[in-house]
């Protein structure tokens, strides 16, 4: 270990810096052995997680993919590709996206954030939905120091930020005024009985009881076109109850659609990735055939075995049939129109439409794995049977 | 403190001690971010670019801290020097840079130059601070604010001056700990240890 004492002084620029630090004993393995280039020992350690993640049966399968990340974070010092830190966030945050247990845990919270990687800090759109997620929940305070925290770090489009910030303000006004209106009417009318006693948060306010005065409070959202989140739109119906509205699917489609956030329904595709081409099917793929102009004379384009899909109006330009004497011009003729998928490039495109359409259905999926397909590739990496049934080999051997 | 090759006195030794640790003490907050960045001012020492705070306060702390370690290391009672990083609300200590000292008490008596240059020790003092410099390859981000207190470990007999007072070890629970390199100018030998909390987030 002594000549490795100095080694991270020697590696300092191939060492990221972690949040948290390093334990410095695997930092010293890991620069050890890459110096050795002894990969057999971090193999291994990857392999024993891939198949922990394949085989892990308890109530908490994020506990190993936690474990996984932080292990590869302290063993591939210098980050990059090789570490596939990126890919296994991916995968980690993918995989429990559907998982309510984890939604707010704080592990699984924390991976996403790492897997975010500060994105959009400077967008103002970051800002409003994490206002909003705090004014959903009532906590108006908050609601408005994100606003802040939004215009000190300069967020842009900054005066799409104000403008959410003078619209929530306004909510906020509307909200005590209303409150306040709610309570006299308490005292007021007793005829509604125990309706709902409580006000009933980020609703309309509505004219109810003897009091018919309508606080005018539609101004700001209004002109300024951003009500969205808050159902403010809604046509004032009277006999609508003065509850938030309740999202249903079934009326969705005669509401107009108000104009949503963008949430982020699945993590951001990864760009510049390399080598990402999934395995898909071979057995019916046709090498294209190489049909320059010289050569398709030679060989002529072998007739596609489908029919290719036209447009009902795309028909091929009709040429007016013109009467030429065959007596005075023997040579020229009315020309054919050429037909559209003879050229080269055509048959190149139907070809891969083609491809697509047939992996869309493979998709759709008549197509039923008759083996623990899920197994195989719920891990960083692909397994291959052999090695799943070797762990299980183990497992049962060892007990 | 010419630059002669003559060797090296007791006296000079802790010169020379005394001027590492108020480098290094000053690297120390400037790269752990204990005082903001602005308020520090480059200069050239050890022939490397160093920075020195400019803090009018912090500066008379640091100069009455050094000068009294001064004496210390002169008298050889001085063991260690601890420099203590907390977290500014909860007082806890995150960091903990250790500095042993150990001093060749032979050399009160003898009184006769030891035989190193110089260049020699400075080149080891430099060596030192470069590696204070990189430990911010491992350190933990310190996200909250922190304060820094130092700590001077003496013989048990010393009194002790009126400006300071006794205190704990304050040790690291669960920390990590990454011995740096050490120097000597043959009368003091410095080792050096930074300690830190071991975090298990993400």
């Amino acid at each position: 270990m002594a000549e490795c004492d100095a080694e991270w002084e020697l590696c300092k620029e191939n060492i990221q810096p972690l949040r948290q630090g390093r334990t410095i004993s695997a930092l010293h393995q890991a620069l050890c052995q890459q110096q050795e280039g002894n990969q057999t020992a971090l193999n291994q350690k990857k392999q024993a997680f891939e198949s922990e993640l394949r085989l892990y049966d308890g109530d908490d399968p994020l506990d190993v993919w936690v474990r996984y990340i932080k292990w590869t974070k302290q063993t591939f010092p210098q980050g990059g590709k090789e570490s596939n830190l990126s890919v296994l966030l991916e995968r980690a945050v993918t995989r429990f996206t559907a998982d309510k247990k984890y939604h707010n845990d704080a592990r699984y919270v924390e991976l996403w954030i790492e897997f975010a990687q500060g994105i959009g800090t400077l967008q103002a759109a970051l800002y409003i939905a994490w206002s909003e997620e705090h004014e959903k929940r009532g906590n108006l305070k908050m609601a408005d120091s994100v606003f802040q925290d939004g215009v000190k770090c300069g967020a842009e489009p900054a005066d799409k930020l104000h403008a959410f910030h003078r619209a929530l303000q306004a909510r906020v006004c509307r909200q005590m005024m209303s409150s306040m209106t709610d309570q006299q009417r308490d005292e007021d009318d007793d005829d509604e009985g125990p309706a709902d006693p409580q006000r009933s948060s980020l609703a309309e306010l509505k004219a109810r009881g003897k009091k018919k005065a309508v606080v005018p409070i539609n101004r700001v959202s209004a002109s300024a076109g951003y009500a969205r989140g808050l159902q403010f739109k809604q046509p004032l119906g009277p006999k609508q109850n003065s509850r938030l509205a309740i999202f249903d699917e079934n009326k969705a489609e005669t509401e107009p659609q108000e104009p949503k956030f963008e949430i982020w329904m699945a993590p951001p595709t990864a760009r510049a990735k390399e080598n990402e081409q999934k395995p898909e099917k071979w057995s019916n793929v046709k090498l294209p055939l190489k049909s320059r102009s010289g050569l398709s004379v030679t060989v002529p384009p072998p007739k596609p075995s489908f029919q290719p899909f036209v447009e009902e109006d795309d028909q091929p330009p009709t040429v007016t049939p013109c009467k030429i004497n065959p007596a005075v011009n023997p040579v020229l003729s009315a020309r054919k129109p050429c037909r559209p998928e003879q050229t080269p490039l055509k048959k190149l495109q139907e070809r891969q439409q083609l491809m697509q359409l047939q992996t869309q259905e493979d998709g759709k999926s008549r197509e039923q794995s008759m083996y623990c397909r899920e197994l195989l590739d719920s891990g960083a990496t692909e397994f291959c049977f052999e090695e799943l049934r070797a762990e299980r080999y183990w497992q049962k051997h060892t007990h | 403190m010419s630059k002669t090759l003559k060797g090296i006195t007791l006296k000079g030794s802790a010169e020379l001690v005394a001027e590492f640790f108020s480098f290094g003490i000053n690297s120390i907050l400037y790269q752990r971010g204990i005082y903001p960045a602005e308020t520090f001012a480059r200069v050239t020492q050890y022939d490397m670019s160093l920075h020195l705070t400019t803090d009018s306060k912090l500066k008379n702390y640091l100069t009455n801290v050094i000068s009294q370690l001064k004496e210390w290391l002169f008298d050889c009672t001085v063991q260690k020097l601890v420099v203590v990083i907390t977290c500014l609300e909860t007082n806890e200590v995150l960091e903990r840079w250790q500095f042993d000292i150990e001093c060749d008490k032979t050399a009160k008596e003898s009184g006769a130059p030891r035989e190193k240059s110089i260049k020699a020790i400075q080149e080891e003092i430099r060596s030192v601070i470069r590696q204070i410099t990189a430990t911010v390859t491992f350190l933990p981000l310190l996200e909250t604010a922190c304060a820094f207190d130092l700590l001077i470990y003496t013989d048990k007999d010393l009194e002790v001056p009126e400006q300071w007072e006794e205190s704990g070890p304050q040790l690291i629970d669960q920390s990590e700990e990454v011995r740096l390199r050490s120097f000597t100018t043959s009368i003091h030998k410095v080792n050096s240890i930074v300690a830190y909390k071991r975090t298990d987030s993400m």
